[in-house]
């Protein structure tokens, strides 16, 4: 994954560097992971409690995701090439599961831009993709709550001046406590990895 | 001691600190004027017309000296979900406040000695900082506040380049107390020299923006150094490296953070 050879070139340039605070994160790069399968609930991003408005003005918080495996991603409406293949590549999973499969599976899109994706832009997006199904949830936040749930899910974004954002493009798959469970590139053309992994959660 | 330079700051801050009543104390708090400075990392397009790129900061309040033991201590008695015991997993590494553990490997906020109180607190998570500022009724600075206030309107740059190299090479050691150096020129207390401080923003993308369509680019160690508004900073290099190499639940020996808040 393009993400993760990221950070592998990065741990190397670290660990050239003969720097303590350099070294003491290095360290901890091999510990968290390994502990966290033990007491899922505190693993869960329903931890975050940040309000967000959906598409049909509704608030909820991350927690109303539960219950059911949630495909989720990061994007924002005037985004011209990424999120619109990263909305197809959710809808393919979609496909992939079936109309009945699919009924049981939240898919969630959260806005990176709180200025411009209102519910009412949401909607508009929605209905130019084709999202009618209740299964779907589109969510404003404020710049706070945005920047809580992109540092949760590792989603690294920065607006430009042109009112752009510069962000890494990922679709993730949560089970039904809210855990990430995988990811998967949002531009790649091959969805079944993330498929399968939804499936499996349905059993 | 403060400089001249930092007392007339806190001169000019003081009436301000009027105007905004109790809730910002001016012994913590300093008020940082707009104004401008070049980033590290810029639009190659940029950098390659040299002409002025810089970006505007608008005037803020930034904490004077880094969040310290006992300031986190009365935090987390207030709000013990972020107490050792109970912090949710997702919000923190198991090496949360590690050098508040006592012997028997429970963490117990009585053990701190007295000459911890004062050093700035580490081991914390970005999810604790962003929560003990929230609870302040502050929020972290953004990676443009940090650095600008560190830029310190290019006042001794080259001195102060040097002096954060000297002090990135020098051996891990815990952090001594705050303001045990000189204030900068806008009255900040060890931006550089004790820790590395969380900002709000640490995980933006900072590779160029045209470097999505062009592979190997969107590798910082990469080409996308290149687009550097000053290869002489390494300093600034390590500092972004660092940021870029962070996740949200990663706590580290010398990685603190300070608080801000908007000038409205």
């Amino acid at each position: 994954m393009k993400i993760k050879l990221k950070h592998k070139l990065l741990l190397s340039f670290i660990l050239a560097c003969n720097s303590p605070a350099f070294a003491d994160d290095h360290e901890h790069e091999h510990h968290p992971q390994q502990s966290a399968a033990s007491a899922p609930s505190t693993d869960s991003i329903f931890n975050i409690t940040d309000n967000w408005t959906a598409a049909n003005g509704n608030t909820f918080q991350l927690g109303a995701l539960g219950g059911k495996p949630t495909v989720i991603a990061m994007v924002y409406t005037s985004c011209q090439y990424v999120c619109p293949l990263t909305v197809q590549n959710i809808k393919r999973i979609e496909r992939s599961l079936g109309a009945a499969k699919a009924a049981n599976v939240n898919f969630a899109l959260f806005s990176l831009d709180p200025e411009r994706d209102t519910p009412a832009k949401l909607s508009e997006f929605a209905k130019l993709h084709g999202i009618t199904n209740q299964s779907w949830t589109l969510a404003q936040g404020n710049a706070s709550s945005i920047r809580k749930l992109a540092v949760t899910l590792g989603v690294k974004y920065k607006k430009v001046e042109s009112g752009d954002y510069e962000h890494d493009a990922t679709i993730f798959i949560l089970d039904k406590d809210g855990v990430v469970k995988y990811q998967a590139d949002a531009m790649n053309k091959n969805m079944n990895g993330a498929s399968d992994a939804v499936k499996a959660l349905l059993k | 001691m403060l400089s001249n330079k930092s007392k007339l700051v806190s001169l000019l801050a003081l009436p301000a600190v009027l105007i905004y009543g109790a809730a910002v104390l001016a012994e913590e708090m300093v008020m940082i004027p707009q104004g401008n400075y070049s980033p590290f990392f810029l639009k190659k397009e940029l950098v390659n017309n040299s002409t002025a790129t810089k970006i505007k900061i608008d005037a803020f309040w930034m904490d004077a000296a880094p969040v310290t033991n006992l300031q986190f201590q009365a935090f987390v008695s207030q709000h013990p979900d972020w107490h050792p015991t109970n912090i949710k997993k997702i919000f923190s590494d198991s090496h949360y406040l590690d050098h508040w553990q006592n012997t028997h490997g429970t963490a117990n906020t009585a053990d701190l000695n007295k000459a911890n109180l004062d050093a700035p607190v580490v081991n914390v998570s970005w999810f604790a900082a962003a929560a003990y500022c929230e609870a302040q009724d502050k929020r972290l600075p953004s990676t443009d506040e940090w650095e600008y206030t560190l830029n310190d309107n290019d006042r001794d740059k080259e001195n102060l380049q040097k002096q954060i190299i000297r002090w990135y090479s020098v051996p891990n050691r815990a952090p001594l107390a705050v303001k045990s150096q000189p204030a900068n020129g806008f009255g900040i207390f060890d931006l550089a020299g004790l820790i590395w401080e969380w900002t709000a923003d640490f995980n933006s993308y900072m590779a160029p923006p045209d470097s999505r369509n062009s592979g190997d680019k969107t590798q910082f160690c990469g080409s996308g150094s290149l687009s550097a508004s000053n290869l002489d900073d390494y300093a600034a290099f390590m500092r972004y490296s660092y940021r870029e190499s962070l996740k949200g639940n990663f706590t580290g020996k010398n990685l603190g953070f300070r608080c801000a808040k908007d000038a409205k």
